[in-house]
């Protein structure tokens, strides 16, 4: 298919390298859209904030207290982003492994949303650090804290940002017209892919392994040794749902650039994957199941705490999953969005809970995440949908590759 | 991509052999070095709220001395925090008024320690929990992890530290006494090996039962702490969390750290053999057609 | 340990145990019953995967041949020509081939294209008589590129028509078309349901869903024998 849409770039064919990239930069679309006219001024409010924070401090933005010292930018930003982000490991595990061509079209999408995701997290992270420049300590430096949790998943994120980079790389090749780098970056797919879904194993449980020790510290209906499977488990979904919610706004915004045959067979993905996170929160409350009765804490379900865990076992789990098992069975696209959306409000909640709400939940101060710890996470999100969206217009992402590739 | 039989065998070979010996894999001490760890021993009993120990804390360490009005009283409860590193609060109990002084356990496997992952936090060999400048991120995943809630953040600057008691390592390498130990006047406090202060704790409390409680508080919770405490009456009524776990936080981990290992030899060899079988059998039902 | 005191590492095993046969139990049925979709009440707000009359495009103001061609009268006088949805809807991506040039002069019926998928191909006849005055050129040798857009830049040829109002008259409206895609598809299962019973088991199954609906690009991968039955059973028998 040619990429004939004049507002949207063509593949570099021949053009100097330079000139092609100097071309490309420039602004594809109008300027005033709803959505940039929102998200600049909380952009701009919040730079200014992230400016304020270096000068004066983390207090001087956040409501973080000497016994909840991990708030919305770890809660929100680094865990329960990270958990949307796993759409790419299950998308390549279910195309590269099990060879579902089906889902074909919507890897590199997703592959880009998950990289972008752990970059601009990791960013968001570098916010919360008291001392930033430290960062490269766990790095290169002389003292690997081997015994921390924290050390394993620092280590996974900077590898599977490699690895998620390596797997897109091939759109990135096309799109500057570099056949040879194009063969061999395709050629890398697959081992890739298989770091991938190792690194992701290990770093989605592992962030729920990070509150392993807070035992005395996280209310017992959320606190268990099996944070990290839960985590694990959820993140399947997690990741799924953002796919189904993230590509139903793509299909809308970004239509020029998707072929016909791609928009008809988007809804055939939706359904599929509907599928998949039915039985995958079957499997997941149960497992919630066996993790309650295995803490015996009966009593504390009386308890507007408890209420709280019924609330998001139940309106947020159970009920989304029935959800999906209808919309999958009677093929309403429509349901199984909007099950997608309940899904990933209750991964929001559940997130929430363990590091934020159900910890320290007996504090005599109450941790509330301050109107500014809002406004630069937003920044974050904003900053990275403007990038996905530039670069969508741009790659050949949605649209089809360029036609030398199938000779290579 | 092809999978051929040597690289499989040498896979499993790889897995069993990691199976085998990870069975040895306890956590096993670096270096056996014969320096015992240190510790101090604080009897409630003794103590009466002069609160000498916190103005020689906050002298040997630079930091604001406690204000005149701001004492040890029934009904208030002062934290540390990043200005002190030691407090003295005051509880009505069954035997009266009791002064309990608070500050970092320097526990036997602190979780600070094995949370840090700079080992900005580090378990010195003679037993004080340190903090190292230059090594820490400011993370402040060690506040997560610790029981106690004792490191604690300065938040309002722009080059943070974390800050704890350290036992006044620097001053205990000298063969000094920390601070607090020498300066209180009532002998609540005493500095010695973890060993020798049990075997003390122990005798005060055989010695003179009606005035002890029977147990001596971090002897075994959260696996062992270099702070011990005695007391007239139990824990709870001076404020000290007697829910904590007997074993270490750390070990708490230890399960999914041990995983990690395998979790990376057997994924890859699983996927690759998936992804073949799957191939082939796509191969298989073109080839039938 | 002094004395004796009972440990019970982990008592609530039972319990545990008994959620996990349930949980066993209860994923049987529940699986099942994911893999058997809903039938007559489903809402089927999108069933693309399904090749319906109303998943197919067809624009107002072209005229629809029974040879699943289009003609349209552009305003400079001269009229586009090119291939229906319903058609690449049953063939799947194919390649085009041009077999006129410009300046050629073809009469209604004549062969002017084929369309070709993996060595199978499909003649294309002109629907009306005329003089060619362009040849898309746009689409040699691009595999999808008429699936993409049949009716806009998938045009094939540019023909100076002689006899536009005589023989457009019987051709189709695109409110008719719809209608007539109906009955072509209904004509097209009963092809499918003859040519299997003669090519089958080395025909692949699966053409119809379970609601007896066509899946879509039924003949996409159809062995060359299938292609050519298409061509004589189906588009030459023009009624």
């Amino acid at each position: 298919m040619n990429n004939s849409n004049t507002i949207i770039a063509k593949d570099n064919d021949g053009m100097p390298l330079i000139k092609f990239l100097a071309e490309a930069i420039r602004s594809k679309g109008p300027f005033f859209t709803p959505f940039n006219m929102i998200s600049l001024p909380i952009m701009l409010v919040g730079f200014t904030l992230i400016v304020i924070r270096f000068v004066k401090g983390i207090g001087a933005v956040a409501n973080l207290t000497q016994e909840v010292p991990w708030g919305l930018w770890i809660g929100f930003d680094v865990v329960t982003g990270v958990a949307f982000a796993g759409g790419a490991y299950v998308i390549t595990f279910m195309v590269y492994i099990l060879n579902m061509k089906k889902y074909h079209s919507i890897v590199r999408v997703t592959v880009l949303n998950g990289f972008l995701a752990y970059v601009f997290y990791a960013g968001a992270l570098l916010l919360d650090l008291g001392k930033p420049w430290n960062v490269i300590n766990p790095i290169i430096g002389n003292s690997f804290g081997v015994s921390s949790v924290l050390f394993l998943v620092a280590w996974h994120f900077l590898l599977y940002m490699i690895a998620m980079l390596l797997e897109f790389s091939p759109a990135i090749a096309e799109w500057v017209g570099l056949k040879r780098a194009r063969k061999i970056l395709g050629g890398m797919t697959l081992a890739a892919v298989i770091f991938g879904i190792t690194l992701s194993t290990l770093h989605q449980s592992g962030l729920g392994a990070l509150y392993l020790m807070a035992k005395e510290k996280i209310h017992p209906l959320w606190y268990s040794e099996f944070i990290p499977i839960l985590f694990f488990i959820s993140s399947i979904f997690a990741g799924l749902s953002m796919v189904i919610f993230e590509g139903s706004i793509s299909q809308k915004v970004f239509a020029s650039q998707i072929s016909s045959k791609n928009h008809h067979a988007h809804d055939d993905i939706l359904h599929g994957l509907s599928k998949i996170c039915a039985l995958t929160m079957f499997v997941y409350f149960f497992m919630q199941v066996l993790t309650f009765v295995h803490g015996k804490h009966y009593e504390l379900l009386n308890t507007p705490m408890g209420y709280w865990y019924l609330t998001e076992m139940i309106g947020f789990v159970l009920l989304p999953m029935a959800l999906f098992f209808h919309s999958y069975r009677s093929r309403n696209i429509f349901l199984i969005k909007l099950a997608a959306f309940i899904t990933m409000i209750g991964v929001i909640i559940n997130r929430l809970n363990v590091t934020v709400i159900g910890f320290r939940w007996d504090a005599a101060q109450h941790y509330y995440p301050s109107w500014m710890e809002i406004v630069v996470t937003l920044t974050v999100l904003f900053v990275e949908i403007w990038i996905f969206r530039w670069i969508i217009n741009r790659l050949p992402v949605l649209r089809d590759p360029p036609s030398w590739v199938k000779n290579l | 991509m092809n999978i051929n039989r040597r690289n499989f065998l040498g896979v499993l070979g790889v897995t069993g052999l990691s199976l085998c010996t990870g069975e040895k894999l306890k956590a096993s001490p670096v270096k056996e070095s014969k320096k015992e760890f240190f510790g101090v021993l604080y009897d409630s009993t003794r103590c009466v709220g002069c609160q000498s120990c916190e103005f020689a804390c906050a002298s040997s360490n630079g930091l604001p001395e406690p204000d005149a009005s701001d004492m040890p009283e029934v009904g208030k409860i002062r934290k540390t925090n990043e200005t002190r590193r030691t407090v003295v609060n005051a509880y009505n109990t069954s035997q009266g008024e009791v002064y309990v002084k608070k500050q970092c356990m320097q526990c036997n496997e602190p979780a600070c320690a094995a949370a840090c992952l700079t080992q900005a936090m580090y378990k010195t060999e003679s037993g004080p929990v340190i903090w190292r400048d230059e090594k820490c991120m400011g993370c402040r995943y060690c506040m997560v992890s610790c029981p106690f809630d004792m490191p604690k953040f300065e938040y309002n600057s722009p080059n943070p530290d974390i800050t704890k008691c350290d036992m006044c390592y620097e001053r205990t390498s000298e063969g000094q006494l920390p601070a607090c130990v020498e300066a209180c006047p009532s002998e609540a406090l005493t500095f010695g090996t973890r060993r020798e202060l049990l075997a003390e704790a122990h005798r005060r409390i055989s010695e003179n039962p009606e005035m002890y409680h029977p147990q001596i508080y971090g002897e075994a919770e959260a696996g062992g702490t270099g702070f011990l405490y005695l007391s007239p009456v139990p824990f709870e009524e001076i404020g000290l969390n007697t829910s904590l776990q007997k074993s270490s936080y750390p070990a708490l981990t230890k399960g999914f750290l041990y995983s990690v290992p395998s979790i990376f030899v057997l994924w890859p060899a699983i996927l690759l053999g998936i992804h073949k079988s799957v191939r082939s059998n796509t191969n298989e039902a073109e080839d039938n057609e | 340990m002094d004395g004796f005191t009972y440990i019970n590492i982990f008592d609530t095993k039972g319990i545990e145990y008994l959620v996990i046969i349930a949980f066993l139990i209860l994923i049987i049925p529940y699986w099942r019953l994911l893999n058997k979709p809903l039938k007559a009440g489903a809402v089927a707000v999108s069933s693309v995967a399904a090749l319906t009359a109303s998943a197919l495009r067809i624009p107002q103001g072209l005229y629809y041949s029974r040879n699943h061609t289009w003609a349209f009268m552009e305003k400079a006088g001269y009229a586009r020509v090119g291939l229906d949805d319903l058609l690449l809807h049953i063939t799947g991506q194919v390649e085009l081939k041009n077999f006129r040039n410009a300046g050629e002069k073809v009469k209604r019926g004549d062969t002017i294209a084929a369309i070709a998928q993996n060595g199978a191909h499909l003649l294309i006849k002109s629907p009306i008589t005329g003089e060619i005055q362009q040849v898309n050129s746009q689409l040699k040798s691009q595999v999808g590129a008429v699936n993409d857009d049949p009716y806009g830049k998938g045009w094939l040829y540019k023909i100076k028509p002689e006899k536009w109002t005589q023989e457009t008259k019987s051709y189709f409206l695109s409110n008719e078309a719809s209608l007539w895609f109906q009955t072509e598809l209904l004509r097209f299962k009963d092809f499918m349901a003859v040519t299997l019973n003669k090519y089958s088991p080395q025909v692949a199954p699966v053409i119809l869903q379970e609601g007896g609906e066509l899946t879509d690009f039924p003949l996409s991968g159809m062995p060359v024998e299938v292609w050519n039955d298409f061509q004589e059973g189906f588009l030459d028998q023009v009624c």
